[in-house]
């Protein structure tokens, strides 16, 4: 399977009669792009915003993020079973507008959304107070149903993310990536004496709007299976996900999983990367039983010697991560884990709600409990008050400056245990 | 909590949730798994009757969990 990322890269972000990428700006025509999410009867309206690194504004509950991304070759549109063909994806060549970002935004839809600040002591917490970014605030139909709503925000960042790299599907590319990997025996016989690497993506399945979705599929109803890393970089995972921002891994988070790309770049050279399993994390406990040993049956069958496996989430997920590492320990895989702790404010309380012997590799992604105390900004998009309902904010969290006391969980992706933040602790 | 209560006021807690590895983590004593995460107590999806059922079912174990003398941690599975 080989899969070419064309990359465009994106340096600015404007307003403009056509929507295009010219000299790396990405001009945007405000009524086209809203047109291309109010054909869905659950908003009444959309307001778009842009939003560019450094400037003094607030981004506020946010949704979801998406990186503008099109099949060019080897396939059409984007997100398999979404918007694009029920088709197995990763093949061919597909136009990534590198820098920019779609942000889904609009009355809080579940308790747990966060926010983004373009500049100030948040904005090195987050990823996409670096890119140029195009905010929609949805304005849904009154009494409208939770999980409805979140399909519907889910669909429009989808949408308007496509739309965007559709228009610019003649851009100047700047940058290519090849990514090609054969079939596992294929590799095996390239590379016989290399460690074999798999890698579980633990993904929140919990419903009550907390869920992932692999070519569509709601992954809570799915049981654990492999997939080839360049469909995860084409679009095959999608989040929808209203859980705690700071590690909820984005739709944007997926496509750039950065253990698929570490893992890639080491394949054939220092290991040989079998492939991703995405699995779930389940709210009951024969699910977590269930999904763990079959992700570990999947290993050993693969011929695994290690595993890398990451959470998404905390709290219960705990128990999933610690399952997945005993279980292959047990089997003689070899593992390590990707985490972030709410270990309490000041870090000194359990990091994690669960614990084992066999879980003997762990990399922490942060503490989530930290405070951090955020200057107003000059623009808010969408809805300061929020904070109040926002995992790691509180009623108290706003102040009447526009200033916010509130944990790092609070801003989307601070902690985020594919390792996409700048966070990390030190053993002491 | 579990293990305060026990520890300070010398009252035996039997503790009904879903995870039971977290429990058995934190060192619950008596431990009465539970149904699912977002409804530990109860199963909505069984219908009202099912639910009532699973219910009682769950205080009467919890119940007998506490009434019983334990030397170890110990699930009460029925």
């Amino acid at each position: 399977m080989r899969l070419e990322l064309r990359k465009a890269f994106v340096k600015d972000i404007q307003w403009g009669d056509t929507t295009k990428l010219e000299n790396n700006v990405l001009y945007v025509n405000m009524e086209e792009a809203k047109a291309s999410v109010l054909d869905d009867e659950n908003f009444v309206d959309v307001d778009l915003d842009l939003a560019r690194p450094g400037e003094s504004v607030r981004i506020i509950p946010v949704k979801d993020a998406i990186e503008p991304r099109i099949k060019l070759e080897g396939g059409e549109s984007f997100f398999p079973g979404f918007f694009a063909p029920m088709e197995p994806v990763g093949e061919g060549a597909t136009l990534v507008l590198k820098g920019a970002a779609v942000i889904t935004c609009g009355p809080l839809v579940g308790i747990q959304e966060g926010f983004i600040d373009m500049s100030g002591p948040a904005a090195p917490y987050n990823p996409f107070s670096g890119t140029y970014n195009l905010v929609m605030v949805a304005k849904p139909v009154d009494n409208l149903e939770k999980h409805a709503y979140e399909r519907s925000l889910r669909d429009a960042g989808l949408k308007l993310s496509i739309y965007l790299a559709e228009k610019c599907m003649d851009a100047k590319i700047d940058d290519v990536e090849v990514y090609e990997k054969g079939t596992i025996p294929e590799e095996n016989e390239k590379y016989p004496d290399l460690p074999k690497i798999t890698y579980f993506c633990m993904s929140i399945t919990q419903g009550l709007l907390h869920d992932t979705f692999l070519y569509a599929a709601d992954m809570k109803n799915i049981v654990p299976t492999m997939v080839h890393p360049n469909e995860i970089l084409d679009g095959a995972m999608v989040s929808g996900n209203c859980v705690s921002a700071c590690d909820k891994n984005t739709t944007y988070h997926h496509v750039n999983d950065p253990i698929v790309l570490e893992l890639y770049k080491r394949h054939g050279k220092e290991i040989n990367f079998l492939g991703v399993i995405p699995t779930l994390e389940s709210t009951v406990l024969a699910g977590k039983q269930r999904s763990t040993w079959m992700n570990a049956m999947l290993a050993k069958m693969m011929g695994a010697d290690g595993v890398v496996i990451s959470e998404e989430g905390y709290g219960n997920p705990d128990t999933d991560l610690c399952m997945n590492a005993k279980k292959c320990e047990d089997m003689g895989i070899k593992t390590v884990v990707i985490s972030d702790e709410a270990a309490g404010e000041d870090g000194s309380s359990q990091g994690l709600a669960d614990a084992t012997p066999e879980m003997n590799g762990f990399v922490s992604a942060g503490n989530v409990n930290e405070m951090i105390e955020v200057p107003p900004m000059d623009k808010v998009i969408g809805y300061e008050e929020s904070i109040a309902y926002v995992s790691g904010g509180a009623v108290e969290s706003l102040r009447e400056d526009g200033s916010m006391y509130v944990e790092l969980q609070s801003i989307i992706g601070s902690t985020n245990e594919l390792g996409f933040s700048k966070l990390g602790c030190e053993w002491v | 909590m579990v293990r305060e209560i026990e520890n300070v006021a010398g009252i035996p807690v039997v503790q009904i949730a879903t995870i039971v590895p977290i429990m058995m983590t934190v060192g619950t004593n008596r431990i009465v798994p539970g149904v699912a995460i977002p409804h530990p107590v109860g199963d909505p999806e069984a219908g009202p009757e099912g639910d009532r059922k699973k219910r009682r079912e769950l205080l009467m174990r919890a119940l007998k969990a506490m009434t019983t003398e334990v030397h170890e941690q110990t699930i009460f599975e029925k």
